[in-house]
């Protein structure tokens, strides 16, 4: 490995730039960081070249230790969006400059110098002031004066940000070659994704500090496991669907889709799916479509764009699918669906404004998240409207760029167990914390809900999230759930183990710890941190969290009897805390319902989970 | 002479002719008639006022003193503006603010404060004496006052062009293996020269000519502690008009050569920062 990044962690005054980044380069790789700005990019560029020091976490480069040898000594090459050429140095001596720190001989330095700017393609420019040159070529003699010493890894920070469109291409295309001629392991921070595509071997998507997925990139565009990287890189739509045991559905039509190992498919949910404009099939009625029908829609507005055509089409009412967002528009409530024709397609099928089509989908893919969307429940619609309005809970939903309804359902204001919900609880039901919250938990849990958020009246997003199950069966889709929120939110993230005693169970218990830091990362791209703690499990989180404001939990628990017997004292007296309840039945409770089919499908994804 | 280029601005006639005017009136003019009132004396009448022993002490009094202080205040200028540029501290604000107080300070003020606490029974000057040193009515007394009505010149001019100095120069020379002494030399000490110059110049300048503020703290002591500007003040108090005249007119040459050489070096040295013939 030629870069290798150990849960670095960055803050400005207490809050996190970089966040818990782990990350490993390969020899000779172009590995691109991508993100919008504020979101850590250039920090954690300038931690690896050795100008800003980390407050957390290890940096290697090539085997070693460098997490605290300064920038001068880590033989790494930087690139600076605004070039930062040393004006008063002409071209030659610019490049120079590296060689002549570490009293290289002049012929020498020549030799290298015009080796460079061959390279960079600006020979002859020696003699040149920086002034003298064009914005692209100031940055060629840039890229060769960070080459000048031969590092072993050359950084790039948006070097192309101030450059307009055809020389950026062009000295993209230099940058390239100069690449691969040299096999030099390069790190690339920008905001552009078209750049990162056209450059990576590798990208790295980073938002609020974390590292959310790196991967290839046709296979970050085509299978992304977060919402932020499904809408960040390309174009868009998100949706609603149900995972069933059959597969996945739009209201009652099933759709074909790509199997995702890490969605839990034995048990009915909704997910989310990630529609990309040109996977979009339009046409004039529902038997002329090829593919699977989701619903009608009327075009609302048409953009032609050379090779492509851009439609919106505002989905019908009576549409089987429900859209969350798309990445053009991030409100929630929008219901107009974003569309890229070929030439080929526009003319097997012209339109124009206010037509009415039918929408069928050719590819979809869901998203591995557990959480869908929100459900404010509650007994009168009042309360359920006082949820609604909750600044957390618009908050984090404008976030995850997801829908908040609400649910008026009378059995929760007895937590009645004889009476039964209309329809089964999809997303993730949220209830105030008050008196009762226990009992409506455990109601919600019984009529489908899968995770139950409680929030007190008086909260803010989480600086600290903790995190803890009851049991190993509830240990993953936990992990899950807060890998999913902290992706949104940027707070440090903690497991907090809890073993009733000392003694010889210390050595399982800190070796569960491990397990679970390693799971976390390896399964959920998750980095967080581990605390052993020894008492009784609700007293010790109890404490925890009354040690700070702005605290969440995230408790996983695999039965309904769990909640009231080990937990009741979290509910007693609501605090000043937000708390997630996450519910996964154990296995053994729910064998009944099992086929041999599912059996096989959680074999399979804990094989790759094993490879992973 | 025609115009440079057609500028928003009209009336390049009215405002040369102004120009001309005041630079005539006000600077111009008195200098020709001071060149003019030497020159009604013989030459040698002119070289013997000129190599007078007692003129000759004060001229090496005079233009060394004024070198020395505007040497510190380009060290201790340059410090400071630094400090201020790129530090933030508590009380910045103010310390900028004192600065300028050399500027509005009537200078015989300045010159009586010095001397209070440098005299040998001064605040400073009791503890410097039993080591030796004596700075009110020596020659280190005129330097410490050259020293304090030259400082904004240095700190002011050099502070905007440290701004300018980007710190990812110094980031980018640090990856490229430079330590931290040799950015300075290599790195922020060439952006600055420039303006670095200039302050010296006008501290310099501004020395050569301060009357006021040394006269107090000088002693004025014929062939130790007597500058230039006091000698023609004596001369003309004698009224030896053509003396001071004459006295005035070789300041005057002096002054011009050291500015202009200081003036060649910079426009030298900026032409090798912006490429010439852009």
């Amino acid at each position: 490995m030629s870069i290798r990044l150990d849960q670095v962690t960055k803050r400005y005054q207490g809050a996190p730039v970089v966040n818990d980044v782990s990350l490993e380069v390969a020899e000779g790789e172009f590995f691109v960081l991508l993100g919008p700005s504020g979101s850590g990019k250039s920090t954690l560029l300038r931690a690896i070249a050795g100008l800003t020091g980390v407050d957390h976490g290890r940096i290697h480069l090539h085997g070693q230790d460098v997490t605290h040898v300064s920038a001068r000594h880590r033989g790494v090459g930087l690139v600076f969006q605004n070039y930062a050429l040393f004006k008063h140095m002409t071209v030659g001596e610019n490049i120079e400059f590296a060689l002549r720190v570490r009293r290289v001989k002049a012929a020498e330095r020549l030799k290298r110098r015009r080796e460079l700017l061959r390279l960079v393609a600006l020979e002859g420019m020696d003699d040149r002031l920086p002034t003298q040159l064009s914005g692209g070529q100031q940055q060629r003699v840039a890229v060769a004066r960070a080459l000048a010493h031969k590092p072993q890894v050359l950084l790039l920070d948006e070097p192309f940000g101030a450059l307009d469109a055809k020389i950026r291409e062009e000295l993209r295309r230099t940058i390239r070659q100069v690449q691969r001629e040299l096999k030099i392991t390069t790190v690339l921070v920008t905001h552009d994704q078209e750049e990162a595509f056209a450059l990576a071997d590798r990208i790295g998507v980073m938002n609020l500090g974390r590292l959310l997925e790196t991967g290839r990139p046709d296979e970050l565009y085509a299978r992304p496991a977060t919402r932020f990287v499904a809408t960040f890189l390309g174009a868009a739509n998100l949706l609603l669907a149900q995972q069933t045991p059959h597969g996945i559905r739009f209201g009652t039509t099933p759709v074909r889709a790509q199997p995702v190992d890490k969605v839990d498919s034995t048990r009915e949910h909704e997910v989310v799916a990630v529609l990309r404009p040109e996977e979009v099939e339009l046409a004039p009625s529902r038997d002329a479509l090829q593919t699977n029908f989701i619903g009608n829609g009327i075009v609302e507005e048409i953009v032609f764009t050379g090779a492509l055509e851009r439609l919106r089409v505002r989905l019908a009412g009576s549409s089987e699918a429900q859209l969350v967002s798309t990445s053009a528009d991030n409100q929630a409530t929008n219901a107009v669906l974003e569309v890229t024709r070929t030439q080929h397609e526009q003319r097997a099928f012209p339109l124009s404004v206010q037509q009415g089509v039918a929408i069928g989908v050719r590819r979809i893919h869901v998203l591995p998240t557990p959480l869908s969307s929100y459900t404010a429940c509650a007994a009168t619609s009042e309360a359920a409207q006082r949820i609604v309005q909750h600044p957390f809970l618009t908050e984090l939903a404008a976030r995850m760029k997801t829908r908040i309804t609400t649910r008026v359902e009378e059995g929760l204001a007895q937590s009645d167990p004889n009476k039964t919900a209309a329809e089964r609880i999809s997303g993730v039901a949220v209830i105030p914390a008050q008196g009762q919250t226990a009992q409506q938990a455990a109601w919600l849990f019984a009529n489908g809900a899968g995770e139950v958020l409680i929030l007190p009246a008086h909260t803010g997003l989480p600086q600290r999230v903790l995190i803890h199950w009851a049991d190993d069966h509830a240990r993953r889709s936990t992990l899950a759930v807060a890998a999913s929120l902290l992706r949104n939110v940027p707070a440090e993230a903690i497991y907090l183990g809890i073993h009733p005693g000392a003694g010889d169970e210390r050595r399982i218990a800190v070796r569960s710890l491990l397990d679970a830091r390693t799971e976390a990362q390896a399964i959920h791209g998750l980095e967080m941190r581990t605390e052993l703690h020894f008492g009784e499990a609700a007293e010790e989180l109890r404490k925890q969290l009354s040690e700070g404001p702005e605290q969440m939990l995230i408790l996983g628990i695999s039965s309904i009897e769990q909640l009231q017997r080990d937990y009741a004292s979290l509910f007693a007296t609501p605090g000043n805390y937000s708390i997630m309840l996450v519910y996964r039945p154990s296995k053994e409770s729910e064998s009944t319902e099992r086929t041999d089919t599912t059996r096989d499908a959680a074999q399979v994804s804990e094989r790759a989970a094993a490879q992973l | 002479m025609s115009f440079r280029s057609p500028s928003i601005l009209p009336g390049f006639g009215l405002t040369l002719g102004f120009a001309t005017f005041f630079l005539s009136a006000i600077v111009l003019i008195p200098l020709a008639a001071l060149v003019a009132k030497a020159g009604t004396m013989g030459w040698r009448e002119f070289l013997e006022v000129l190599i007078d022993p007692r003129a000759v002490a004060s001229y090496r009094l005079s233009f060394g003193a004024s070198l020395l202080a505007a040497t510190i205040n380009a060290v201790f200028g340059f410090i400071i503006a630094w400090t201020l540029v790129r530090y933030d501290f508590p009380g910045r604000k103010l310390i900028d603010a004192l600065i300028d107080m050399p500027f509005a300070l009537p200078t015989a003020v300045s010159g009586i404060a010095l001397t209070a606490v440098f005299a040998e029974n001064g605040w400073l000057g009791q503890y410097l004496a039993p080591l030796g040193i004596k700075v009110a009515y020596t020659w280190v007394g005129i330097v410490v006052a050259l020293t304090l009505i030259g400082l904004p010149f240095v700190v002011r001019s050099v502070q905007p062009a440290l701004i300018e100095v980007q710190r990812d120069l110094e980031d980018a020379a640090e990856t490229l293996g430079a330590g931290r002494f040799y950015v300075f030399r290599k790195i922020i000490l060439p952006t600055v020269m420039p303006a670095l110059l200039t302050g010296f110049a006008m501290a310099l300048a501004r020395a050569i000519g301060e009357y006021g503020s040394v006269i107090f703290i000088a002693g004025n002591l014929p062939m130790k502690t007597e500058i230039t500007p006091l000698l023609i003040v004596i001369k003309l108090e004698q009224f030896d008009y053509t003396g001071a005249a004459a006295l005035g007119f070789i300041m005057l040459v002096i002054s011009f050569i050291m500015l202009l050489s200081i003036n060649l070096l910079q426009t030298w040295g900026r032409r090798r920062l912006v490429a010439a013939g852009r």
